[in-house]
């Protein structure tokens, strides 16, 4: 499913986000980038329903996603927020279970349906033996994993992931990132994913979206988009090209 | 499993207090009861038993799963273990609203009514004080602080206009005491108390989504507005129920869902059901010790501030480790 944002408008205190047209395609990885305060966040949380845009909307295979309720949008589009911070500390299956909120009503506890979401999810991110550990108990990596696995449990076609790798080893940022790719290919899902590092988005995302003061200043594939000049323009900084037995490799 | 303590403990109890009624002649006392309408016999042990002990114990029950309900259900609501409905303004709203209609309306406005619209009011004045920052945990605890401070003085101003009379009465009544409960009371507060019991029940697994914060929660497909203000207007309710007839009882909101979490952990599919029937046990045997631990009657919420904070302290020390 492809997911689109045309006319948006957005403005907190002197911070304006304003794209004109985007498109996300669908089993695709789209890396959104840029400096901080560049607006990736703000661009997600819009379209994850978060924040409200003033103008202009997201849609999701030509539906409007401020039109729709909670529950609609929930199974249409997933969040994985950046670094949250709970009070309570669920056992990992409780948390996992938490995705399943937009197919049980009210009144009402996860079945046993939900709970088969939940542990498949699980094991698809390789966590199904820690489903009993608390989640507090987890490292940072093994906890991007299982935020990563409640959304999968929710069954969104477009997945949206603010900064999954910040603060994660090499080992841990490649895991999830290949991830990620696994669940663009696998799972037909459109992932929309804000990074910091530049090489794991040229070698993981299908295309790239580049942007600096809440707007966007180049989008693409990497191979098309990215050269010395486009970074020099939106990070301020002198980053080198360089072609390392056929591949493309930044150098500062 | 859990409904079986606070039954024991009823069962027991009925025998228990100044008057001893002998376990043998406690169901046909009952039975008797139930089955011959108007009264049946005038017995002193029936009297006792039907018109001042049934009553109480009744009350215990609902009344201390009301307040651990509504205190465990805050607590993840508003993710803050500090959070219960003193807290909120409710008890003091729902204590003012109480000593209102007892002191000046009479009998012309059900207690329970006035201790509703008070405590919903202070938990309204509590989140329009906190005004946009209410999701943030000091924002909400210093307007619930302000705001109880205002209840607390209107409740003193409602004593200092009471007459001589009314005002021994709203004193004793407001350390909280289970002693003056009446089926009368008793027929409005106990079916509200049930209902708002109930639903938070029924709202368990909610709550553990509710508990991740206001954006997740709405991420992940849930209308945070409406569902806060279900769980804060059942909340309300249940303890406006309680206090109306009880007085303010306190600690309990706070104590109950510690306990049970410490127990059990913080799933609150077990922690809402578990802290019902803890809470309804842990009165009722507050209330026991209260009515036959000494010659005279210590108010019940004198007991449970004077027992539970300690008997918490130790437990915080003792276990050392996070359990939330």
């Amino acid at each position: 499913m492809k997911a689109r944002v045309a006319g948006l408008v957005f403005s907190y205190g002197g911070f304006r986000l304003e794209i004109d047209e985007l498109v996300f395609p669908g089993s695709q990885v789209t890396a959104v980038v840029g400096p901080n305060g560049a607006g990736k966040s703000t661009l997600l949380k819009c379209l994850a329903g978060i924040l409200t845009p003033e103008r202009g909307g997201t849609f999701v295979d030509g539906r409007d996603l401020a039109r729709l309720g909670g529950r609609e949008r929930a199974r249409l589009v997933g969040y994985v927020p950046q670094e949250p911070t709970y009070m309570f500390n669920y056992a990992v299956l409780d948390f996992v279970l938490t995705g399943r909120a937009a197919f049980i009503p009210r009144f009402s506890s996860p079945a046993a349906l939900d709970v088969e979401a939940a542990r498949e999810a699980l094991q698809y991110v390789g966590l199904a033996d820690l489903e009993r550990r608390p989640f507090f108990e987890l490292s940072s990596g093994e906890r991007r994993l299982v935020l990563i696995a409640r959304t999968l449990a929710q069954r969104p076609s477009v997945l949206l992931l603010d900064e999954p790798t910040t603060f994660l080893d090499p080992r841990h940022e490649t895991e999830v990132m290949a991830l990620i790719r696994r669940l663009a290919v696998e799972r037909a899902a459109t992932v929309i994913v804000t990074l910091h590092a530049l090489d794991m988005a040229m070698k993981f995302a299908d295309a790239m979206v580049f942007m600096k003061a809440g707007a966007v200043v180049a989008a693409g594939p990497p191979d098309d988009i990215l050269d010395e000049a486009l970074l020099r323009a939106v990070y301020d900084v002198d980053i080198g090209i360089v072609d390392v037995a056929g591949r493309r490799v930044l150098v500062r | 499993m859990a409904i079986v303590l606070p039954l024991l403990l009823f069962v027991l109890s009925l025998n228990l207090g100044t008057y001893r009624i002998p376990p043998k002649d406690v169901l046909p006392i009952l039975t008797r009861a139930v089955f011959s309408a108007g009264g049946g016999e005038s017995s002193p042990a029936a009297d006792v038993l039907i018109r001042i002990r049934l009553p109480r114990l009744l009350l215990a029950l609902f009344a201390g799963a009301a307040l651990a309900v509504s205190g465990a259900s805050l607590q993840a609501l508003f993710r803050n273990p500090l959070v219960f409905e003193f807290s909120l303004g409710i008890s003091y709203g729902a204590a003012f609203g109480a000593a209102l209609s007892l002191v000046f309306l009479g009998a012309k406005v059900p207690a329970q009514a006035a201790a509703f619209v008070f405590a919903v009011a202070a938990v309204l004045a509590v989140l329009f004080v906190a005004g946009r920052a209410a999701s943030q945990v000091v924002t909400i605890l210093l307007s619930g602080v302000i705001v109880s401070a205002l209840f607390q003085a209107l409740l003193s101003l409602v004593e200092f206009f009471a007459n001589p009379y009314a005002l021994q009465a709203l004193i004793f009544w407001l350390m909280g005491s289970l002693g003056q409960a009446t089926w009368t009371d008793l027929a409005i507060s106990l079916p509200l108390i049930g209902l708002g019991v109930a639903a938070l029940i029924g709202l368990r697994w909610r709550l553990n989504v509710l508990s991740l914060g206001e954006d997740e929660a709405r991420t992940l497909g849930i209308d945070v507005r409406r569902e806060k203000v279900l769980v804060i207007i059942l909340a309300a309710l249940t303890t406006a129920a309680a206090t109306a007839v009880t007085g303010v009882i306190s600690w309990i909101g706070l104590i109950v869902p510690h306990l049970v979490r410490m127990a059990v952990g913080p799933d609150n599919r077990k922690v809402i059901p578990l802290s019902a029937a803890f809470g309804a046990s842990l009165l009722l045997l507050a209330d026991d010790i209260a009515r036959s631990a000494f010659a005279f009657e210590i108010p019940i919420g004198i007991l449970t501030s004077v027992v539970g904070i300690p008997f918490f302290i130790v437990l915080l020390k003792r276990s050392g480790k996070v359990w939330l």
